[in-house]
């Protein structure tokens, strides 16, 4: 009996886990099921067409979303011009990360027939997983197909397949704090344009007896999302992507050995980051809010946080990211994807694209645009439409922020290639160089490249290979 | 020759009949155990088996193959060494404690209910709030440790961003003890006879005496039971870990459940996740087993 038990806890735990990570979900495509497993049964009201269409979109504003009061006014004129179709407008379900949300939500058959939260980097590895339909018959017939920014559709585009339609933009900077950069003497208009100047300037603005350092480093186990700029404006990449579609590492190429360095240099040189290089993104822009960092880079879509946490506009600066050895500083674009499910059946789908066309007008962008301006909510000042100039509702922004914003979208770039599954190889490297005083650089990321290259990229390649 | 009746005796017939009402009532949670517990588990070891795919499941088959990736991959190796570090640890630093504070309590008359009340009010606080609380605790610039660490005229650890200690100072929260366990052990004490404690305590025996000989003995049933709750739960421990370090740094925290949720949820390698699982499953049971074998034996 004791036996039985105890054989019983031990299964009972360890199903916990496989319970977490397991799938259930009898995925039944939609028109087998008789329709989206989350679209409720409709029930025609009179004066509705007969071939109404439901369809489930994660996009309910919470009570207490600032923006719910015209959100649900572009709803209701959806509505109104689309009585053949039904939106049932869900809130996104609570969860640690879009990623666990949306793919334990499609693998229960119960993924949104719209979806508008698709990142950019993600969107290759959602396609891979087929959570993303082909838009592109939908694509090649959309009239304003012309007005999205190259580089808003290049994460959405593969192999020629269109997969995503960009619902927004931002790109990365450096952020900084006007009032600290006056405290310490230097002047708030002037940021630091290349990595000498920024050490130096970093230096200026630590204060250790007021608990105060110059620059928020990203260490955490994001810490390849920002490195990847350093490395690029040392004038490399992670990754290259070759033209037969291989992968080749460039982790041991000098760009990263000197960008690395730089890094450690912040550290243990200049000695002006954080203590705990590996807290994360959250707690950086923390100590950013409270003035405990004075620079950090943040996205230019960022500055609402801003109100929100009692900071003003006016101790806030955005400039380009200071230029390294290349004498270039690409900003990263990211954003997020409108994308459709392929589950759903045929009519459902037709139906999402036209509440995405919709949603994506230049109409519904300038309403959102106007909205935020007679509220003093600081636009998004990158649009993936060309026909959307998010300028002309900045009135009430200080005006060097939007022009800086505007600087730093003239050179871009995207993250680096593999990224998901190169990040476990990277940036454990970069924390070691971090955390350690006396370190050999490159040897840590020889032995990085190794790894990911047996591990990762070379099955990766062999699998292009066939 | 005397006739043997091959009747049953009433009294035994009453035993073997089937308790049908008893078996009614437990048919909800059977049931409910068998959908939500058993069919997960046998779902995810069919996923390892396969290069699994959420939309058109179970994907392309690839028989052991995740297996032998994980086998080869430093990252589950390290995973792997580290989960058996951290699970070692704690038993080291933990498992005793609660052991010691419940007969320890035993021996308190006077204020017992308040001590017992103050013990398992900790276990009401949702662990994530207690996770969260550390973390700041642990802050190497505003934390309260490293505080008291410079008062004292020590210098400041890196509490969670030292590769060398993080897995100790994920454990150091478990060491103050307290919550159910010490209520389980203290029930199971009370069960001990009052007679021969108090007539080993005539005899002469101290409390360190009464400890070894009298109380820990009375307690070999439960402790066997909790140790092997305590080895599941090390070998599972997932949120303390995902929030505090992340897996870092350097990967100096990163355990097999955190490779788990990672390979599902960050690189959508579901099958992958289904080995994983498998294998923390399959160590679990092995340990659970030679621990049943051990105390048969004793």
């Amino acid at each position: 009996m004791w036996r039985k038990k105890a054989i019983s806890m031990g299964l009972i735990a360890i199903m916990s886990v496989m319970a977490a990570c397991g799938s259930t979900g009898d995925n039944k495509p939609a028109e087998s099921a008789g329709g989206n497993a989350t679209a409720p049964v409709k029930t025609n009201s009179p004066g509705e067409t007969d071939k109404q269409v439901t369809i489930t979109v994660w996009d309910k504003s919470p009570d207490d979303d600032v923006f719910k009061s015209v959100l649900d006014e572009i709803y209701a004129e959806f509505d109104a011009t689309h009585p053949h179709i039904k939106v049932n407008h869900v809130a996104s379900p609570p969860g640690t990360s879009v990623n666990e949300v949306f793919m334990t939500a499609n693998a229960g058959g119960e993924g949104p027939d719209a979806f508008q939260n698709a990142s950019f980097p993600d969107i290759r590895d959602w396609v891979k997983a087929g959570v993303a339909y082909d838009l592109s018959p939908y694509w090649n017939d959309y009239a304003d197909k012309d007005q999205y920014l190259p580089s808003a559709m290049e994460q959405a585009t593969i192999d020629g397949k269109v997969y995503g339609v960009p619902a927004d933009m931002y790109l990365m900077g450096l952020m900084y704090r006007k009032d600290l950069y006056r405290e310490a003497g230097l002047d708030p208009n002037s940021p630091p344009k290349d990595w000498e100047e920024f050490a130096e300037v970093s230096q200026k603005l630590t204060n250790t007896d007021k608990k105060q350092y110059g620059y928020a480093l990203l260490g955490m186990d994001w810490a390849d999302w920002f490195f990847e700029y350093y490395v690029w404006q040392a004038g490399g990449d992670l990754t290259t992507k070759n033209e037969d579609g291989t992968i080749t590492l460039d982790f041991t190429k000098e760009p990263t050995v000197t960008a690395l360095q730089y890094w450690h240099d912040l550290k243990w040189k200049y000695k002006v980051v954080q203590s705990n290089v590996a807290q994360n993104f959250d707690d950086n822009k923390q100590d950013f809010f409270q003035k405990r960092a004075a620079m950090m880079l943040g996205s230019s879509d960022m500055f609402g946080d801003f109100a929100s946490n009692g900071v003003s506009l006016d101790d806030v600066g955005f400039s380009s990211l200071p230029v390294g050895p290349s004498g270039k500083a690409p900003s990263q674009v990211g954003g997020r994807y409108w994308i459709i499910n392929p589950k759903s059946d045929k009519e459902k789908q037709d139906a999402a694209w036209e509440y995405i066309v919709y949603m994506n007008s230049k109409e519904v962008h300038d309403k959102l645009n106007t909205f935020r301006l007679d509220n003093g909510i600081m636009p998004n000042l990158l649009s993936p439409r060309k026909d959307v100039n998010p300028l002309e509702f900045t009135s009430n922004v200080p005006q060097d922020l939007v022009a800086n914003v505007q600087k730093a979208a003239g050179d871009t770039q995207l993250e680096y290639a593999l990224k998901s599954r190169l990040s476990p190889y990277i940036v454990p490297a970069i924390q070691k160089v971090l955390l350690t005083e006396k370190v050999d650089i490159a040897a840590e990321l020889k032995d990085a490249e190794e790894k990911a290259q047996r591990e990762v990229v070379g099955p990766y390649n062999a699998e292009i290979g066939k | 020759m005397e006739k043997v009746s091959l009747a049953v005796p009433l009294k035994y017939r009453k035993k073997k009949r089937f308790p049908i009402l008893a078996a009614l009532f437990l048919v909800p949670s059977v049931l409910s155990f068998v959908v939500f517990k058993y069919v997960p588990m046998l779902y995810a070891i069919v996923m390892s088996l396969f290069d699994f795919s959420i939309m058109n499941p179970p994907g392309p088959f690839v028989g052991l193959s995740n297996f032998i990736h994980l086998f080869k991959s430093s990252l589950f190796q390290t995973a792997l060494y580290n989960t058996f570090v951290i699970a070692l640890l704690s038993l080291v630093m933990t498992f005793w404690i609660p052991i010691l504070q419940a007969m320890l309590l035993i021996d308190i008359r006077r204020g017992n209910t308040l001590f017992r009340f103050l013990y398992l009010l900790p276990a009401a606080v949702p662990s994530i709030a207690a996770v969260l609380i550390w973390k700041w605790l642990y802050n190497p610039d505003y934390g309260l440790l490293n505080a008291i660490l410079e008062r004292i005229g020590l210098p400041a650890v890196g509490w969670l961003n030292d590769p060398a200690i993080a897995k100790f100072s994920l454990v150091l929260p478990g060491v103050l003890g307290g919550g159910l366990a010490v209520l389980i052990y203290y029930s199971a004490l009370q069960g001990v006879s009052r007679e021969i404690v108090e007539s080993s305590t005539i005899d002469g025996a101290g409390p360190w005496r009464r400890m070894i000989s009298i109380y820990l003995p009375g307690l070999k049933f439960i402790i066997g039971i909790q140790f092997i709750q305590f080895l599941a739960t090390a070998f599972l421990a997932f949120d303390n870990i995902y929030v505090m370090t992340g897996g870092g740094p350097a990967n100096s925290t990163n355990v097999m459940s955190l490779m788990v949720y990672n390979s599902a949820f960050k690189q959508n390698q579901f099958g992958m996740a289904g080995a994983i699982s498998f294998i923390i499953f399959a160590i679990v049971a092995i340990i659970t087993l030679i621990q049943i074998k051990v105390s048969n034996k004793e």
